[in-house]
């Protein structure tokens, strides 16, 4: 069974925000698992296991503090938060590479690396442990491997995208990844109630005639 | 016609974007019904039913067939048995008189044998790539077995109950875009034929009006056999197909603001375009009049039972009989008679009247109009990505041009926050609830953009002007998705709702009309606050009737002789 973008990128949104993220970040979550998937890389085992670190802990933790071309953290940064920044400093890495770390599912930092490459129309490349991504903002060449964590990780203006991943319209995420998503999206739906049943949808005149 | 740069500029957002105008809609040529219609009718589409296999309960299947010059698009439909007391238009239904998917070209039997296996369980089946929508339908019971009785036994229906029903069945759920596997709207978009909005949507609904008469004629021949009759054809025009829409489109327009605006702003400039002409010929007045009387026609069937929508339809019927003063008093001579028309209405008339002008006036003018339904999709995914380097500053300013009239409110007043919109564990159903009396705070859903732009703009308050956003966003991830939004207003000056969409006095059905009347919905029947039944392509020609001549104003029908 495959699944849709649509479904991949609204079911990650109901699970990054079940996991605690505020909706904004959960939507840069959300694109970033779909850009994964589009590209043939298994975003929702990345954000699954993400999750299953950050769930109950105060999101600040785990955000980047960048004063300068070093961020780096005590504990572990989130690359939704860190990734959502790099993204917003475009500008600034024209001008400077950025070093960060340690940091937890860096292959999420790649979506990120996307939005930077289509603002400055360059192409883009992420580098941790023996890994490389580059990205020109569609599409993503990648080398090594998809680690759970990365002591450090580099981004800069840098590569090519010869060869690039496949590009897909469909997903066909890890069933357990998928199952631990719909779990923590089923955290942000009310408990089903009587009041809620009759009053919340506005039962109204009949619907039946 | 003189093609002339509009000098009249559209509607300020301000104006247009509040929820009684937005609930005031209606209908124009830029409705994504009308513009598949018309599209299909100049291309010389052909339509074919490959399959209709039903017994004597209407039980079975069927496949209708719509080709155009490039591809070809099937609606796979299933009837069903349904015992009466399980039918249901709400989300939490789990059975239904007929189920559908729209194929994304021709069928093979595997594929029927797939859907069968599936598209009768709604949301607990799955479609595939192949499928462009998935949606189900309920009979109105009495027109229903009226319908099947009368011309078994060798007589028209009742045209009375045809005119107060308007419908055989209606759909209560068309999912399109990715639902339940279905093809996402990226594999279609493209296509010209599918590039303006909800055109497989809106196609799965043409080809269902279709099969429900084509249903309820084998029906009526199962029942009465030989003495049995075939559906005058000017009845069966009548009929459209109904549709019961809940919540769910009230979070659509408020999570897609880029997509929103697109749609207002092709019907402002339209607008803007037809004010601003110096002169109108006799053939566009006529028109226009012709139009005017069948729209009063069409007013005089709407029927509702909701107190508000009494009132509304009430100065919208006071708005019809000024505007006859007005044309007969020469109102249309002159110079600039759409702006000076459209100035007057804007003085005399209630906002349902308003809107119905501000829709009439572009039915003369379809060179100037059409094409802009080509602008109404939302290709422009660069939005979503934030410019962290825009100051602080900047940033206000738009929270004010959106939402300078929020900033001031009370947010934490029980009145200004009364409600609160989430989804229920059960199927996934939209729901809107009351904060201060039910447990739903905690799932809660953003959907009330002005009070989180208040809260954003108050922490924004002690940020030096001119440092960059990003710094802010780092500090207050908490506001990223309304920094987001205030940023997408840049270039979607329409695409914030300028009320309160969680006080205590917020009517949802304003918002599910503004969607509706941008599919070409006729008929708004509230049947509570928050939900409301329409009609869809009552009066239309059948896929076998259609021709570029009744391609268009089908949705206007002829006043009663």
């Amino acid at each position: 069974m495959t699944l849709s973008l649509n479904e991949i990128e609204s079911t990650a949104k109901k699970a990054a925000r079940g996991g605690g993220y505020p909706w904004g970040l959960a939507e840069e979550a959300a694109s970033a698992t779909r850009w994964l998937h589009s590209n043939d890389l298994d975003g929702c085992a990345a954000l699954a296991s993400l999750l299953d670190r950050v769930d109950g802990q105060e999101i600040a933790s785990w955000s980047p503090n960048p004063c300068n071309n070093v961020w780096s953290v005590e504990g572990m940064l989130c690359p939704i938060a860190a990734g959502a920044a790099i993204s917003d400093r475009a500008q600034e890495i024209a001008e400077s590479e950025i070093w960060l770390g340690p940091i937890a599912q860096p292959i999420l930092l790649a979506p990120f690396a996307a939005h930077v490459a289509q603002t400055l129309k360059k192409t883009i490349t992420v580098r941790y442990d023996d890994t490389e991504a580059s990205t020109d903002g569609e599409k993503i060449r990648l080398s090594g491997v998809c680690p759970k964590a990365s002591s450090w990780a580099w981004i800069g203006i840098n590569g090519s995208v010869d060869q690039p991943n496949r590009k897909r319209h469909r997903a066909r995420p890890d069933a357990a990844a998928w199952n631990a998503l719909v779990t923590y999206a089923h955290r942000t739906y009310a408990p089903a109630t009587e009041e809620s049943r009759l009053r919340g949808a506005g039962a109204g005149l009949s619907d039946n005639d | 016609m003189s093609q002339v740069e509009p000098h009249i500029a559209r509607r300020e957002p301000a104006r247009v974007m509040t929820l009684r105008r937005l609930g005031s809609f209606h209908q124009c040529r830029l409705s994504f019904m009308r513009v598949l219609t018309r599209r299909m009718a100049n291309e010389a589409w052909s339509f074919s039913r490959p399959e209709f296999e039903f017994d004597e309960n209407g039980v079975g299947r069927a496949v209708y067939t719509a080709t155009g010059p490039l591809r070809s698009y099937s609606l796979v439909a299933f009837a069903h048995d349904l015992p009466d007391e399980l039918r249901s238009d709400r989300v939490i239904a789990e059975a239904w008189d007929a189920t559908f998917a729209l194929f994304d070209g021709v069928p093979k039997q595997d594929d029927i044998d797939r859907l069968s296996r599936n598209v009768p369980f709604q949301e607990a089946g799955r479609v595939t790539e192949a499928e462009l929508s998935l949606s189900r339908a309920n009979r109105s019971v009495r027109l229903w077995s009226h319908v099947v009785d009368s011309l078994a036994e060798g007589r028209q229906p009742d045209q009375e109950m045809i005119d107060d029903v308007g419908y055989l069945m209606r759909t209560t759920a068309v999912y399109g875009s990715g639902k339940f596997g279905a093809a996402d709207r990226e594999v279609i978009a493209d296509r010209p034929e599918m590039h303006p909005p909800f055109q497989a949507e809106m196609l799965s609904v043409y080809l269902t009006r279709a099969f429900v008469r084509d249903l309820v004629q084998h029906m009526a021949r199962a029942k009465g056999g030989a003495r049995s009759v075939v559906l005058d054809r000017d009845i069966a025009r009548r009929l459209g197909i109904g549709n019961s829409t809940g919540l769910g489109m009230a979070p659509y327009i408020v999570n897609h603001p880029v997509l929103f605006n697109n749609w207002i702003m092709a019907r402002e400039e339209a607008i803007s375009r037809i004010r601003s002409l110096a002169s109108a010929t006799s053939q566009e007045v006529s028109i226009f009049l012709d139009l005017l009387a069948r729209s009063e026609a069409s007013v005089a069937r709407w029927t509702t039972e909701h107190p508000i929508q009494i009132a509304k339809l009430s100065d919208l019927r006071r708005d019809l009989k000024g505007l006859r003063g007005f044309i007969s008093g020469g109102g249309l001579d002159g110079p600039n008679p759409w702006d000076r028309l459209f100035v007057w209405s804007e003085k005399a008339l209630s906002e349902e009247g308003q809107e119905l002008v501000a829709s009439l006036i572009m039915e003369p003018y379809g060179e100037m109009v059409d094409g802009l339904a080509d602008c109404m999709a939302d290709s422009y995914s660069a939005a979503f990505r934030i410019d962290g380097s825009m100051p602080v500053e900047e940033v206000r300013q738009l929270i004010e041009t959106s939402f300078g009239w929020a900033l001031n409110m009370k947010w934490d007043d029980p009145q200004n926050c009364a409600r609160a919109w989430y989804v229920s564990e059960e199927k996934l159903e939209p729901r809107l609830g009351e904060r201060f009396e039910e447990p739903i705070a905690d799932y809660e859903q953003p959907l009330a953009p002005a009070r989180d732009a208040a809260a954003a703009f108050e922490a924004l308050k002690t940020w030096i002007d001119d440092s960059p956003i990003a710094e802010f966003l780092l500090k207050h991830p908490e506001h990223r998705h309304t920094v987001r939004r205030a940023q997408i207003s840049r270039n979607a000056p329409y695409g914030e709702i300028r009320d309160n969409t969680i006080g205590a006095g917020v009517m949802p059905i304003d918002m599910l009309r503004a969607k509706l009347s941008f599919f070409g919905a006729t008929h708004f029947d509230p049947r509570s606050d928050r939900w409301v039944r329409i009609c869809m392509y009552g009066g239309a020609p059948y896929p076998d009737e259609l021709t570029p001549e009744n391609a268009d104003f089908w949705i206007y029908p002829e006043p009663a002789e």
